[in-house]
């Protein structure tokens, strides 16, 4: 034996020499590492995300967190931040509140951290708005469509600001669900209408705005039912469905139901348009079974109509993420150049110590905040930390793709 | 081990000759043979390790272009490595310690090659470890008389600061945020190597036996130490709010694990849908959390789970085994589609049960800071006396009349029957345990959360507190609490990897049922 | 009349997909006393499989007839590979030890499978399109539509089934399974390799995944990594309702699944958000009275 391990022996100190010695002649000070031409020297501030980035909604999760990537990337390049480097962190809240609250108080414990992009879920902003609220820890939500979240419980009598750290940039299920119905009835005269919902908060509750307004018009939900998210196989609900015979059923959930719940509905002879939120406007609504004639609604103006809708997508694109954008990823990037550009305004006066007087100056920079060009048009936020934007369009299928049908403000009645 | 070692041909001694021989060897030729080894480790350690300077910034610890000419200033995976190279001159360290050089140097030669530059010191250290993994020897351990009461105290105390730092130090290692610290994953992974390696040099010289032997003999100051030490770690580098949250979800998630201990390990009911308990108890408590105080509350949901316990127990009577498993499965299925359509208006359904305000005792909210102690330590102190009461619970059951005829019925239920064993009443009673436990532990959940929906309870949550008490080990007392710890800080820190995180996980479950098909805690 | 018609042909058409996942758990259990909550995987992995061989493997265009048996052959393979490496790596080195270790392990594998290919497999973060690889349309019966992929369902499950009961009914490897799943002990005397039936067993649980798979991935036009746990658990259900181990039983249970999920949905109180409450109660129920479900043996002296 000793004679085969001296020589391994042999070979492995030879070897170590060697490399050592390569490196004896290298460079003794370990250099900062710096980013493109900008002054990054007073560090790194962090843009937080909180969005499910496994399991079934990561297409939007990651969507997300690719857009803000692309936000913080540009800025950095832009040097918008003077004195300061950018960075992202990315946190899977798998879609789980307590998960989520976990990520959000890692967040709320970082000076570094000046903000939050998310969550996606409205039940996991619940959990996450109580976390970070002694902290002022600024969040804005791409995705949250429950109005409690902003106004309270007595949303449409009595709204009531719940946190002044919460925005976000999206319209809310009671401006959304109405703007449907609006369309359904009045502009495709459907009287008889349908509801399936996927049980979850932002169906249920876009689902409720809906039958409220359509009944108001004078239009009937005739029937209105649940169905699991998790299925495959919706052909028992729409078989008594098809019974009491709608003109159109209103889907209160996202694409990967609504598309083969709209395929299997038409092969068993219920032949009448889907309608329903931005979670169907996806092109894979289209490819998993949406048929001509199915509606879904979104927020904001067409993104391809707007040349800073188009800058974002073509900047998106020439990143070449792995994942497409989805449904959610304008609206992340819009978020996180609000807080972005807040954070400049706010480390233009003094270094940021995330200390509790720089937290309340960054909310009220974000409050006042107001642009046109943003990703989706107008990005600003009303009292209640809402969207200003209350601008929908309707989307439809026509010979196999999305194509915008109307575009119009909503104003309650 | 390989036939090239001399020392296991002519091995077969007696104890008297090998414990001679061990007494001699650090003298001997043999020991001569652990020092290349170890002088590569130590080579490798303060050879720079990265080629260049990595786009996220320096590597960490100083790792960067140069050479390291000042041995007693090495921070970090190459403090470890230093110590881990000192440590196989030990003639029954060299092994575990080569280990862990592997673990450590694999992880950051690894991530330096993913980030595309070249390491000088990885290969180095691997070498080094990997000569020492051959050619260290694997003995029994020496079994060390238990001493008298003056060194018992300071002893377990000892160890239970080590524990204690031990635990500090993995929560804290690689740091808390990705974007502050793009190396954080290797270097708690490495760090993870570098804990193995200590952990087994200790076992190599059955100090951890001596120890457990040590606690077992003084049970109760033990288990006061080990509150103590517990109640500290806030004051350590993990107490910051995130970890006291972590802690918390973990110490609610422990105490339902060992109820469901109770059910599995001990009386050997399988179960997969437990986690409708600690629904039951959570949305009991989050309906009375604005009418009665929180004990009240708490009380209540203890009870409505203990209840609801009582009632999928009863099948028990006549379904036995992997049908009663399913029948458990589908009550946990009934449960979550109920609490998601809102069965009565007790649950929110969709919208959950928002606004649950945080337990306030004494004009203190638990949500805020106490003094200098970070938010969420009240919660923290909570869930561990909790859990505390809840081991004690299932410590007293396990050797009580009731625990033995639990164990056989988990043996042989005929013949436990035969025996006199009032086998009905012996499982409806674990089931009513088990739940009570449970329905407390949602009670907490429901307040430190201020919020419960239905999506917090389905079969995944079940499966994953079932995981919990067959990874710590079934039956044991601290097994659960293992279980759950490693279930939920181990995501949490894989966060570093993020795609790959919950693939790694899937890994780790089936690494450790390969490797430890007991438990990690096994009796 | 033309609803309860339709609900009880929907009924069919999934409880004949359900089935075949489920003859692999029962086939597995039979033998070896392991619910592998994996097999669920098993599944979607064959999904995975015959969706890559459409796109990637046959040119665009290619008719049905062609493509569908290459697809049923793509998935059968992948869920053949993957069976036997979980068996060989997985489950094979835990073979006695304490039960529930190859149940964590299970779970373990069930995580890795559905990662590794939400990760890698290009598209799978989303739901991806099936390709429809199948005659379109339905068959009319009066009021009642089938769609053609469901008349495939219905008709080639049971022809699985069959060919699987009279296998391990008459050949030389059923035999040796049947001896193995009543008594290893004497199965290993009597010469049979306990290890080759347990392989033979999850590669003929596979098979069956892997054609159903291609089934329901044509019949539902979509697949996504979350399929296989899913239909695994309904799967698992059918198996216990049916009795665990028999092969009959597993279609049965199946069967009785399907028909109670859509009858439930329509007529039963709480329309369609509780029709899997009833499957689970009805569940409940059969096994208060009959603990070893439809047609399975009491469970005796083994443990």
């Amino acid at each position: 034996m000793t004679r085969k391990s001296n020589g391994l022996l042999a070979a492995l100190v030879a070897t170590g020499v060697a490399l050592g010695a390569g490196a004896c002649g290298a460079d003794k000070i370990e250099a900062a590492g710096g980013a493109g031409g900008c002054d990054t020297s007073k560090g790194r501030l962090v843009v937080g995300v909180i969005a499910p980035m496994s399991g079934k909604l990561s297409a939007i999760g990651l969507g997300i967190r690719n857009s803000v990537q692309l936000a913080v990337e540009q800025a950095n390049a832009s040097c918008a931040v003077k004195g300061y480097q950018l960075a992202m962190d990315a946190q899977d809240d798998e879609a789980n509140p307590d998960k989520g609250a976990a990520a959000a108080q890692r967040f709320a414990d970082d000076p570094n951290v000046v903000g939050i992009v998310g969550s996606y879920n409205s039940g996991v902003a619940r959990a996450i708005q109580p976390k970070i609220a002694t902290a002022k820890l600024l969040q804005i939500s791409p995705g949250n469509t429950d109005p409690a979240l902003t106004r309270g419980a007595d949303f449409a009598t009595a709204p009531k600001r719940q946190y002044d750290n919460y925005f976000r940039v999206v319209g809310t299920d009671d401006l959304q669900g109405p703007f449907n119905a609006r369309y359904l009835v009045e502009k495709e005269g459907k009287k008889k209408l349908a509801i399936i919902t996927d049980g979850k908060a932002v169906g249920e509750s876009m689902a409720t705005e809906f039958a409220k307004e359509a009944e108001r018009l004078g239009a009937q939900v005739v029937i209105r039912e649940k169905v699991n998210e998790n299925d495959s196989d919706f052909s028992s609900v729409l078989t008594k469905v098809k019974g009491v015979r709608p003109d159109a059923i209103f889907v209160g959930s996202e694409y990967h139901v609504a598309g083969p719940l709209s395929k299997q509905a038409k092969d068993l002879g219920l032949d009448v348009p889907i309608s329903g939120n931005d979670g169907l406007f996806d092109p894979q609504f289209i490819a998993l079974g949406g048929k001509e004639g199915d509606v879904a609604t979104s927020v904001g103006a067409p993104i391809e109509k707007l040349d800073s809708g188009k800058g974002f997508v073509a900047a998106y694109k020439k990143k070449g993420f792995a994942e497409g954008f989805g449904g959610f990823g304008s609206f992340a990037y819009d978020a996180a150049n609000v807080i972005v550009s807040s954070v400049g305004k706010v480390t233009a006066k003094s270094d940021w110590t995330g200390a509790m007087e720089q937290r309340e100056a960054l909310i009220r920079h974000v409050q006042a905040y107001r642009t046109d060009a943003g990703a989706n048009g107008t990005i600003g936020f009303d009292q209640y930390g809402d969207s200003v934007n209350k601008m929908f369009t309707v989307y439809k299928v026509t010979s196999g793709a999305w194509k915008d049908v109307l575009s119009d403000r909503f104003e309650a009645k | 081990m390989t036939s090239t070692d001399t020392g296991s041909t002519t091995g077969v001694r007696g104890p008297v000759t090998r414990a001679r021989r061990s007494a001699r060897s650090v003298l001997s030729v043999r020991s001569v043979r652990r020092v290349p080894g170890a002088v590569l480790v130590l080579a490798g350690a303060l050879s720079p390790w990265a080629s260049v300077v990595l786009p996220g910034g320096a590597y960490p610890d100083l790792a960067t272009l140069h050479l390291f000419d000042a041995p007693h200033l090495v921070t970090g995976f190459r403090l470890h490595l230093v110590l881990l190279g000192l440590a196989a001159l030990l003639p029954r360290a060299a092994r575990p310690a080569g280990a862990g050089v592997l673990i450590i140097a694999f992880v950051h030669t690894a991530f330096l090659a993913a980030l595309g530059a070249v390491s000088f010191g990885g290969p180095v250290a691997l070498a080094g470890g990997a000569l020492l993994v051959w050619q260290g020897r694997r003995e029994p351990a020496p079994r060390w008389p238990l001493p008298g009461r003056a060194v018992v105290w300071p002893a377990l105390a000892a160890a239970f600061a080590g524990l204690l730092w031990l635990v500090s130090a993995t929560l804290t290692a690689g740091g808390q945020s990705r974007a502050t610290n793009p190396h954080g994953g290797a270097e708690f992974l490495a760090f993870l190597g570098f804990a193995v390696a200590l952990l087994g040099i200790l076992s190599a010289y059955g100090v951890l036996a001596w120890l457990s032997a040590l606690a077992e003999r003084h049970r109760t100051f033990s288990v006061a130490v080990l509150l103590g030490c517990a109640m500290l770690l806030p004051l350590t580098g993990a107490g910051t709010g995130y970890w006291m949250t972590v802690a918390s979800t973990i110490g609610v998630y422990a105490a339902t694990a060992i109820g469901l201990n109770i059910v599995v390990g001990l009386a050997g009911l399988l179960d997969l849908g437990y986690v409708a308990f600690l629904g039951i108890g959570a949305f009991t408590a989050a309906n009375l959390a604005h009418t009665v105080p929180f004990p009240v509350a708490a009380l209540a949901g203890a009870v409505a789970a203990g209840l609801l316990g009582v009632v999928v127990g009863a099948p028990t009577l006549r379904v036995r085994g992997d049908y009663l498993a399913i029948v458990t499965l589908a009550f946990g299925e009934i449960f979550f589609r109920a609490a998601q359509n809102d069965l009565g208006g007790l649950t929110g359904g969709a919208n959950s049960i928002p606004g649950i305000p945080p337990i306030t005792l004494f004009g203190q909210a638990f949500d805020r800071p106490v003094g200098a102690l970070p938010a969420g330590f009240l919660y923290y102190a909570l869930t561990v006396l909790m859990v505390a009461g809840a081991m004690a619970v299932l410590a007293n059951l396990k050797h009580s009349r009731t625990g033995r005829a639990w164990l056989a019925i988990s043996a042989d239920e005929d013949v436990a029957r035969a025996m006199g064993v009032h086998t009905g009443r012996a499982k409806i009673l674990a089931f009513l345990v088990g739940a009570t436990l449970a329905g407390l532990a949602g009670a907490v959940f429901a307040h430190k959360l201020g919020t419960v929906g239905y999506e917090s309870f389905d079969f995944s949550e079940s499966v994953t507190l079932l995981a919990a008490v067959i990874l710590g080990g079934m039956g044991t007392v601290p097994g659960a609490v293992v279980g759950a710890s490693l279930l939920f800080v181990l995501p949490e820190k894989l966060r570093e990897f993020s795609d790959y995180r919950l693939m790694l996980f899937g890994l780790a479950l089936i690494l450790i049922m390969r490797l430890r098909p007991k438990g990690l805690v096994s009796s | 009349m033309a609803t309860l018609a339709q609900q009880l042909v929907n009924g069919l058409v999934l409880g004949a997909l359900i089935g075949l996942i489920a003859l692999g758990y029962t086939m597995v259990y039979g033998i070896v006393q392991l619910i592998n909550f994996a097999h669920g995987e098993v599944f979607m992995a064959g999904a995975f499989g015959a969706h890559f061989a459409y796109l990637r493997l046959l040119p665009a265009g290619t008719p049905w007839y062609l493509a569908l048996p290459v697809m049923t052959g793509a998935a059968v393979a992948v869920s053949v590979a993957v069976a036997v490496a979980m068996e060989r790596w997985a489950y094979r080195p835990l073979r006695g030890a304490h039960k529930l270790a190859p149940l964590i392990t299970a779970l373990g594998v069930s995580i890795l499978l559905q990662e590794v290919v939400r990760v890698f497999y290009p598209g799978a973060t989303a739901p991806l399109a099936f390709p429809r690889a199948f005659a379109g349309g339905s068959l009319t019966l009066g009021p009642v539509l089938v769609l053609w992929t469901g008349v495939l369902a219905v008709v080639v499950a049971p022809l699985l089934a069959t060919g699987l009961h009279l296998y391990v009914e008459r050949s030389r490897l059923g035999r040796a399974m049947r001896a193995t799943a009543q008594d290893p002990d004497t199965a290993r005397l009597m010469g049979i390799d306990p290890d080759r039936v347990v392989l033979a067993t999850f590669v003929i649980g596979a098979v069956l995944a892997g054609a159903g798979a291609v089934l329901y991935g044509v019949h539902y036009t979509q697949i996504d990594t979350a399929i296989g746990f899913q239909n695994g658990i309904f799967a698992f259900t059918a198996a216990v309702l049916g009795g665990i181990g028999s092969i009959r039983g597993a279609m049965l249970g199946a069967l009785c699944i399907g028909l109670v999920k859509s009858l439930a949905g329509q007529y039963a109180w709480g329309g369609a958000q509780y029709d899997y409450v009833w499957v689970f109660v009805l569940l409940i129920l059969v096994l208060m009275f009959r603990p070893q479900g439809f047609l399975g043996r009491p469970e005796g002296v083994r443990a």
